[in-house]
């Protein structure tokens, strides 16, 4: 057999049962098993100054992840896909809440890049019923910003989230969004503002994005998913979004976008997030993730 | 292999009054724990208590034993050591009538 260095890398990673389920670039920028610890996943805190009270509400409810067996009261810990551990974020018990678990790098080229990751999330089972629609939302975000040197200084935000259900109408849409709210400054010193990306407004369906998921028939048994994400840091456009067999169209896909800030240059921060759509805690829970980068 | 360890903020300027209690953390992984609880500005009224919780699920809570006194004054801090907790780890308080607390409750925990 006759290998090429691409060719050599490839039977390597399909030969390691942790990276066989996934489909890297040619550099793995990160490999995010649960089982290791925390591996840089951490809660989203929003901006502040002098005083802990000038956070947005949004942000001052978000609290630090968790790494999870999946602990159910009905017949034990669950498990993450290949493992004990997985990543979970939990909502706080009040409709609408949500809540954050972020991992922050910087990029050093600007080309494609991929993630995916494997989760499934369901709501807290404190009663003996199905609660599919329990659950608002789960999805994840980029937070990027080019280069100090780029032309093009920018802010790009891409969304993408799954909303399971909404005001108890079981959804399951796979949604996007392209503006946050206004960017407003924080204390008095000029070096702090604060946005709202995740505000509830301003969701748009993926066309084609309607998408039943494997739920399973009580509150506590889970079965994971997979989802790839390919973005484009040079011209900051997504070019894949596929979640288990599916493939989506992201012809009418767009992204937040706002003017570069003062001290975010090469940001790449990747974001999980959950929301809830009763007064009950919804948890989404994340085994393993993989980012790889075209360079 | 380095033992894993984590500081975790499990509550940031929240407001306690009578009877309150942080969300639900689970932490299996850690075999012990010291829970700190620091006062971001003075207490309203008279100082309370707080005291550690487990579950078995995370939805029914009991006392682990283990109480120590709320801080008053800015900045004051008060904690408790645990181990041998399970999976299913929180911490309640009690104020009692017509006082208050801002907190910053964080969790340190240790494999």
């Amino acid at each position: 057999m006759d290998l090429d260095r691409s060719g050599l890398v490839q039977a390597l990673r399909q030969a390691d049962p942790a990276l066989s389920r996934f489909d890297p670039l040619p550099r793995i920028i990160a490999f995010d098993d649960f089982d290791r610890g925390f591996c840089g996943w951490t809660q989203l805190v929003g901006n502040y100054e002098h005083s802990l009270d000038s956070m947005l509400p949004g942000y001052a409810q978000h609290s630090q992840a968790m790494l999870s067996t999946l602990s159910t009261w009905d017949f034990g810990s669950h498990g993450s896909f290949d493992g004990s551990y997985a990543l979970k974020v939990a909502s706080k018990p009040r409709v609408g809440a949500q809540n954050v678990a972020i991992k922050r790098l910087t990029f050093r080229k600007r080309g494609p890049i991929r993630l995916e990751f494997y989760f499934t999330f369901k709501p807290e089972a404190n009663e003996l019923r199905l609660l599919e629609t329990d659950v608002r939302s789960i999805g994840f975000l980029y937070d990027l910003q080019s280069g100090d040197s780029d032309a093009d200084g920018l802010r790009v935000m891409p969304h993408i989230r799954f909303l399971n259900a909404h005001d108890g109408q079981h959804m399951q849409t796979w949604q996007f969004k392209r503006r946050t709210t206004e960017v407003k400054p924080i204390g008095t010193e000029n070096k702090t503002v604060t946005h709202y990306h995740l505000a509830p407004q301003d969701w748009e369906d993926l066309p084609g994005g309607h998408q039943k998921l494997c739920y399973n028939e009580i509150p506590t048994k889970v079965n994971w998913h997979y989802v790839r994400f390919d973005y484009d840091l040079e011209t900051m456009r997504a070019t894949h979004f596929q979640c288990n067999d599916r493939v989506f169209d992201l012809a009418g896909f767009d992204s937040i976008k706002i003017p570069a800030m003062r001290n975010l240059w090469c940001m790449l921060n990747l974001a999980f997030f959950v929301e809830t759509d009763t007064d009950k805690r919804a948890f989404l829970y994340v085994d393993s993730v993989c980012l790889s980068g075209d360079f | 292999m380095i033992r894993e360890s984590q500081t975790a903020v499990i509550a940031r300027n929240e407001r306690w009054s009578g009877q309150a209690a942080t969300e639900p953390y689970e932490a299996g992984w850690a075999s012990e724990a010291v829970i700190f609880i620091r006062a971001l500005a003075d207490a309203q009224g008279a100082g309370g208590t707080a005291r550690v919780e487990i579950s078995p699920d995370g939805m029914r809570w009991v006392p682990e034993g283990a109480t120590f006194p709320l801080p008053v004054s800015k900045d004051e801090v008060t904690f408790a050591r645990v181990a041998h907790f399970g999976n299913w780890l929180r911490v309640s308080s009690e104020l009692p009538d017509g006082a208050a607390l801002t907190v910053l409750v964080t969790f340190h925990l240790k494999a």
